[in-house]
């Protein structure tokens, strides 16, 4: 078997002890790697019902057959755990070296079981695998974290890190790695926290088996260079994410003040333009020349590496247009380990509750100084207030009560990314129906939905296109696994994928084989969800319920007085569920799991509720 | 008739301005905008009037905003 190297590295830190275990080829060929690894182990290996922060659940690091090996954007590694905040299967990706160094050691996953008796950094070089203390830094920040492991073992090896946010179980606490880069929103750096484990290094030394080893590198060598070059000549590195705040203020699609609002008149301020103007360095992710990490200087001084949804979620929602407090509020979530996103939407919601005399506090809209007061609570979950914080939007709206669930922005438990669907029902089916949560990541429909469709229709090409892009972003970029960036960015052509993972493997697969996958892992995350919620109903596939409140309609500008339909949201996510074979409750029918060769999972899912025929 | 045109992202560099209004004549329309601008037709891009999306064609009106934004990924 070429491209994987057929290895699980199972460790339990209960007993301290680990093992190495093999995957069959008929495995690698139906799960490929990453995100489908991930959810295929803790399918088949979490008990349902567990305590995701729990001794019980598993914290999973997976690499696919790309994974590491040169070529456009293949510095990414999936982690995945089942989530605390939303309850589901959940996972996220990020740059790190330990995409390589994991893969060179010899695993293409890491399964992390039980629970240490006291802070762990795990060390996995080769076939040794370490136990070792790391007290000194619990109860530290990421960069110093990520100082003392360098100390120790040099710049070179693989890190994944977390901060005060995870060993406090903030329920949206990160995964970090490499400084500036973090994955796992639903809470992955919270499972990690419990378990106790505050890091984990990797160093490899063995080839990642290849079956034209040479054609790869010659042939991922050469597309580094173009897609460098493409980009250098489109200009989109100048800005790099950030150029979308500008024109999702023009769209009336910007988040501001907790999504009550789509457009400000200050959000100049905070654009692509000003962080460029503001740069002081560039950070990127190994195996990449697209470099979209814009650092700037902070309130206090420190170096913030922001991206767009960094500043739609800790800038416009929360009416702060202070690019260098925007930067310091970055800083902070990143040294506590904080998902970025959600964070700005707990801010903006507890913001809102208050303006809206649904909870007292001192917290207003645009007050950069007392949010980071509130991300210093919510990490460390310092008192009543701090507890409040850290269990994100939808904990704290059942909280506070007051229906304060209308403008509690999220899906499934998971903060809405900083895209404003209040007339974007292509986008908020997106969102609504991304199996892990409000997560951009999935399917990102915006741009086509307002550039190629009726902005207020519901048609089916609308729910065609989700699909669409779900298979590619959420399915192939997730599992093979690379960075999108390329692809979408600078347009380069989805079909180099399938040469450098037929060049890897040996195999002779085309899209439409990647697609089949991408729609085996989303079945399969349904199913989790079905495990987990057997009331399960299609309202978990909506977006929140404040885009369908005409009392949160615009009352100026290109949308003004116009919300999402219910009704023709329904009527749209027919065409969803139609289109993949899922019935009217959004769960895949038993055809359609027979079809992908889910028939064994189908089984076990109807021990928890039915599935129709 | 006067337009604002918006620039975003990569595209401020490209046509080298953020933001101006043009003195245009009627019946001007979104091509011939393009044109003006100096922007690679074939490129993807986005383009809105008064934040909206627009027809290959279109004339444009007095008092429009248009904004040009290559195609985006987000993040």
């Amino acid at each position: 078997m070429f491209g994987w190297t057929g290895n699980i590295l199972r460790v339990d830190l209960t007993q301290k002890t680990f093992r190495v275990e093999t995957f069959s080829e008929e495995f690698a060929h139906k799960w490929v790697g990453g995100r489908g690894f991930a959810l295929k182990a803790l399918w088949d290996e979490l008990e349902p019902g567990i305590d995701p922060l729990g001794p019980k659940n598993k914290f999973i690091v997976a690499l696919g057959p790309i994974a590491g090996i040169p070529a456009p954007n293949t510095g990414k590694t999936v982690v995945a755990a089942k989530s605390p905040l939303t309850g589901g299967y959940g996972d996220g990706n990020l740059g790190t070296r330990v995409t390589e160094q994991l893969r060179k050691a010899g695993y293409d996953m890491l399964i992390v079981e039980g629970v240490a008796s006291e802070p762990t950094l795990l060390y996995i070089e080769d076939e040794k695998v370490e136990f070792l203390p790391a007290a000194e830094v619990w109860g530290k920040g990421t960069y110093a974290t990520n100082d003392w492991i360098y100390e120790r073992y040099g710049r070179r090896v693989g890190v994944l890190n977390i901060g005060q946010g995870g060993e406090n179980l903030n329920l949206y606490a990160t995964v970090r790695s490499l400084e500036g880069r973090s994955g796992g929103r639903p809470g992955m750096g919270a499972v990690m926290g419990s378990k106790k484990l505050k890091a984990i290094v990797v160093k490899g030394s063995k080839p990642i088996p290849q079956a034209d080893p040479a054609a790869m590198k010659k042939l991922g060598a050469a597309d580094l260079r173009t897609v460098h070059e493409m980009d250098k000549k489109s200009g989109w590195s100048i800005q790099s994410t950030t150029g979308i705040l500008a024109w999702c203020n023009e769209v009336a699609a910007l988040p501001v003040r907790n999504m009550r609002k789509t457009r400000h008149s200050d959000a100049w301020k905070i654009d692509g333009e000003r962080l460029d103007d503001a740069r002081i360095a560039t950070y990127g992710c190994p195996t990449c020349t697209m470099h979209c990490g814009i650092a700037v200087r902070d309130r206090e001084g420190r170096e913030s590496e922001l991206d767009y949804e960094n500043i739609g979620m800790l800038g416009s929602n929360i009416e702060l247009f202070e690019l260098d407090q925007v930067g310091s509020l970055n800083y902070l979530c990143d040294d506590y380990g904080l998902d970025t996103i959600s964070a700005g939407g707990v801010l903006g919601f507890y913001a809102d509750a208050i303006d809206r005399g649904h909870v007292a506090g001192d917290f207003r809209f645009g007050d950069g100084e007392r949010a980071k007061e509130l991300l210093r609570l919510a990490a460390l979950r310092e008192g009543d207030l701090g507890n409040l914080l850290a269990d994100g939007t939808m904990r704290m709206a059942r909280k506070i009560g007051r229906g304060s669930e209308a403008y509690a922005m999220h899906v499934k438990g998971l903060e809405v990314s900083a895209y404003n669907c209040k007339l974007c029902p292509g986008m908020a089916l997106s969102f609504g129906t991304s199996p892990i949560g409000a997560h951009h990541k999935e399917s990102w429909v915006i741009t086509f939905e307002l550039n190629q469709t009726v902005r207020d229709s519901y048609d089916r090409g609308k729910a065609e296109k989700v699909i669409e892009l779900q298979r590619i972003r959420g399915g192939l970029f997730e599992y093979i696994i690379a960075c999108r960036f390329p692809w979408v960015e600078v347009g380069w052509e989805l079909e180099h994928y399938p040469v450098y993972f037929n060049t890897i493997t040996g195999l002779n697969w085309t899209l439409d084989d990647f697609w089949k996958v991408g729609d085996r892992i989303y079945a399969l995350m349904k199913f989790f969800w079905l495990r987990e919620m057997p009331d399960w109903s299609r309202k978990m596939d909506y977006p929140p319920m404040a885009w369908f409140d005409s009392a949160n309609a615009d009352t100026d500008g290109p949308i003004a007085g116009k919300v999402l339909d219910l009704e023709k949201y329904d009527g749209l996510l027919d065409h969803y569920y139609d289109l993949r074979g899922w019935d009217k409750r959004g769960m895949p029918t038993r055809k359609t799991a027979a079809a992908l060769g889910l028939e064994d999972e189908a089984r076990q899912a109807e021990v928890f509720g039915r599935l129709e025929d | 008739m006067k337009v604002t045109v918006k620039m975003t992202g990569s595209f401020v560099h490209t046509a080298g301005f953020s933001e101006r209004t043009f003195d245009l004549a009627p019946g001007t329309t979104t091509d011939d905008l393009l044109d003006m601008v100096k922007i690679d037709k074939s490129r993807p891009m986005i383009v809105a009037r008064n934040g909206n999306a627009v027809a290959s064609g279109e004339k444009l009106e007095d008092g429009d905003r248009v904004v040009i934004a290559p195609v985006f990924s987000g993040g």
